[in-house]
């Protein structure tokens, strides 16, 4: 996966400024990609691109459980979030309907990365490469379980082991 | 083996259990509103499934339903359609549902326990985060989000990795009960272990400051355990909780053989290990306002409010978001709390919009008037709490004070209705969020117990409640 980054250097990016209330009555996901990030950034829309990717810093996604916050970025083309961790409930509907990839970096690749970077995530080997700036950097492992659920495409895809 | 609560809940609800990676959880309750359901409903239908265990599943409707004059038709088409469209899901396929004109209406986590839908011991899902509000009868309650709505309507059961036991010990007596409540203590907790302090955990708070707080109060504190990043918060069950429990309208026939059973086995063993601990005092602990755009970013009401340095503690993003709060927020370091002037005041959410809470606000109202220059509002938390305080007459404490009183669902906590901030506006809240833009674009929302809020609608200003002759 290749694309580059849109960079929020603060913590506590909350699910109300991702999606703010009053679009939770929007069932377009089209036009609800319209509002994504509104609440913090008005211009997000016109500045994100197919395939781009959101760094962070700690506590992404707190907050409310909607997971309209997940399906707006991932409809405005937001492929992966990178944060230095993630508000549970966010991080559990990113992945159960498989929106966007959910990845958790170290302090190296917070700071490394800036705004506008070429990315490229190796998932299979844990590992982010910044085209930038000729840096490679290491992400946290999917657990097992995760892994599998992002592998076979959300949630309702996945069938459990028989084992 | 020794078990804390947490663990005990767990153990008797799972279903499958792997050596690594998640179990799957048999859900006891499902409820359900009208927001977060619908896609999981559209889910359900393309794949021809049915609602497992409609019995087991309540829905009514509060985020968006306004709280005007409801023989009115709803004038926002789109909070319309979304309203009937839980109707006709919940016809299709069985489910409970209290509409907007059922006397049973309101604030999901309001109505779960005044109803006897909330037990001790069960485990409770809904798609909203406060969900956590009902594990302060010692259920396991856990807010989801619309991809596990659908798969608990269909498998009533869900995979979840197992959290963390976090125990938060409450110790010490407050001096004045009505006028430092729950949420001052919840919201200490809170600025204390920060807003990511209980990630991946599920919160047991325990000590003699907890088991001094009625049912409402302890509620006020459970909700809040999601805004310190916990999956859920619980508190073991006790005579109160079993008291309050009692000839509800769903509470089960064989109550008192299951009272006799919660009573031996809803506890943490003595010597149960926690993975966390944290200890509040609560002596001393004074009135608390929000200052900044997260929870976390709160101060006693006496303080004045803290530069960027002072709240980081050395840590860059902490300090860069206090300036980002402050400039949000339109507030410059070292302001006096009771110096901040407020132009709202809402009185309601599912925090803090119980009888309780309504009756000690109304204290501070009676026989007063809201400032000239603050609009106000009190939106009981179900149509249940608001017949009741108008058998008490509170209606017309607020209403004689020029409050506005409503009809109950989630209003301007979370914006959603017609009941927003405009931009600038600066609003006393009882809710659980002071994002930016939270209740209304531009909104400025300052985090306050129901006493704080009342207190701040007739002074125009936050004041020391403690001040106050309140009993």
């Amino acid at each position: 996966m290749k694309g580059n980054i849109v960079k929020y250097a603060r913590d506590n990016i909350d699910t109300d400024v991702i999606i703010p209330g009053q679009y939770l009555k929007v069932h377009d996901y089209a036009e609800l990609a319209t509002h994504a990030m509104e609440g913090l950034d008005p211009d997000f829309h016109s500045k994100i691109k197919e395939g781009d990717f959101i760094l962070s810093g700690k506590n992404f996604g707190c907050g409310s459980s909607r997971e309209h916050a997940p399906i707006a970025l991932s409809h405005s083309g937001v492929k992966a979030v990178l944060a230095l961790s993630f508000a549970r409930i966010f991080y559990r509907n990113s992945v159960d309907g498989a929106f966007l990839l959910p990845i958790e970096i170290e302090q190296d690749a917070y700071d490394g990365i800036s705004e506008g970077d070429e990315i490229e995530i190796d998932i299979s080997n844990n590992e982010i490469k910044n085209n930038t700036k000729n840096q490679t950097y290491k992400m946290k492992p999917f657990s097992d379980i995760i892994g599998k659920i992002i592998a076979a495409g959300g949630l309702f895809k996945y069938k459990p082991d028989s084992d | 083996m020794s078990e804390t609560l947490f663990e005990k809940v767990w153990k008797s609800h799972v279903i499958v259990e792997k050596e690594s990676g998640p179990s799957l959880i048999y859900i006891d309750r499902h409820l359900v509103h009208e927001v977060t359901s619908p896609q999981a409903f559209d889910g359900l239908r393309m794949n021809n499934r049915q609602v497992r265990r409609p019995d087991l599943t309540i829905a009514t409707m509060d985020h968006n339903v306004p709280t005007s004059d409801r023989s009115l038709p709803i004038l926002d088409q789109t909070s319309a359609v979304q309203i009937q469209t839980l109707e006709k899901n919940c016809k299709d396929f069985g489910i409970t549902l209290f509409d907007i004109n059922s006397p049973n209406q309101g604030i999901v986590h309001v109505i779960g326990p005044q109803l006897g839908i909330t037990l001790p011991g069960s485990t409770i899902v809904c798609g909203d985060s406060h969900t956590s509000t009902h594990g302060a009868f010692g259920a396991l309650a856990l807010g989801i989000g619309t991809s596990d709505v659908e798969h608990v309507l269909a498998s009533q059961s869900m995979w979840l990795e197992k959290p963390k036991p976090f125990e938060i010990k409450v110790e010490g007596k407050i001096k004045n009960p009505h006028a430092v409540t729950a949420k001052d203590i919840v919201l200490s907790i809170i600025k204390n272990i920060g807003t990511g302090g209980g990630t991946g955990t599920v919160i047991e708070y325990t000590g003699q400051g907890i088991s001094d707080l009625s049912m409402e109060q302890r509620m006020t504190i459970c909700n809040m355990s999601i805004e310190a990043g916990a999956r859920a918060g619980m508190i073991a069950p006790d005579e109160k909780t079993f008291d309050y429990l009692r000839d509800r309208k769903y509470t089960p026939k064989n109550y008192e053989s299951l009272v006799e059973q919660w009573r031996d086995t809803l506890k943490t063993d003595s010597d149960a290990k926690f993975e966390k601990e944290f200890v509040l005092d609560i002596n001393d602990i004074a009135p608390q306002v929000s200052w900044g755009t997260n929870p976390g970013m709160t101060c006693d009401v006496t303080d004045n409010i803290p530069t960027p340095d002072e709240y980081s503690n050395g840590d860059e993003n902490q300090k860069k978001g206090a300036q980002k709060a402050l400039d949000y927020m339109d507030l410059k370091s070292g302001t006096a709390i009771e110096d901040i002037k407020i132009n709202r005041v809402f009185i309601g959410s599912c925090t803090n919009a119980r009888l309780e809470d309504l009756i000690e606000a109304s204290k501070v109202v009676n026989g007063q008037k809201v400032s000239s220059d603050v609009s106000a509002m009190v939106v009981p938390g179900s149509q249940m709490v608001k017949k009741q305080a108008e058998e008490l007459g509170l209606d017309k404490i607020f209403i004689n004070a020029n409050f506005e009183w409503r009809e109950a669902g989630c209003s301007m906590c979370l914006g959603m209705n017609p009941d927003i901030l405009s931009p600038g506006d600066r609003c006393a809240s009882t809710s659980n969020r002071n994002f930016e833009g939270r209740q209304g674009t531009g909104g400025r929302t300052h985090l306050v117990s129901p006493v704080m809020a009342a207190a701040a609608a007739i002074n125009g200003h936050f004041v020391d409640v403690r001040k106050l002759d309140l009993k």
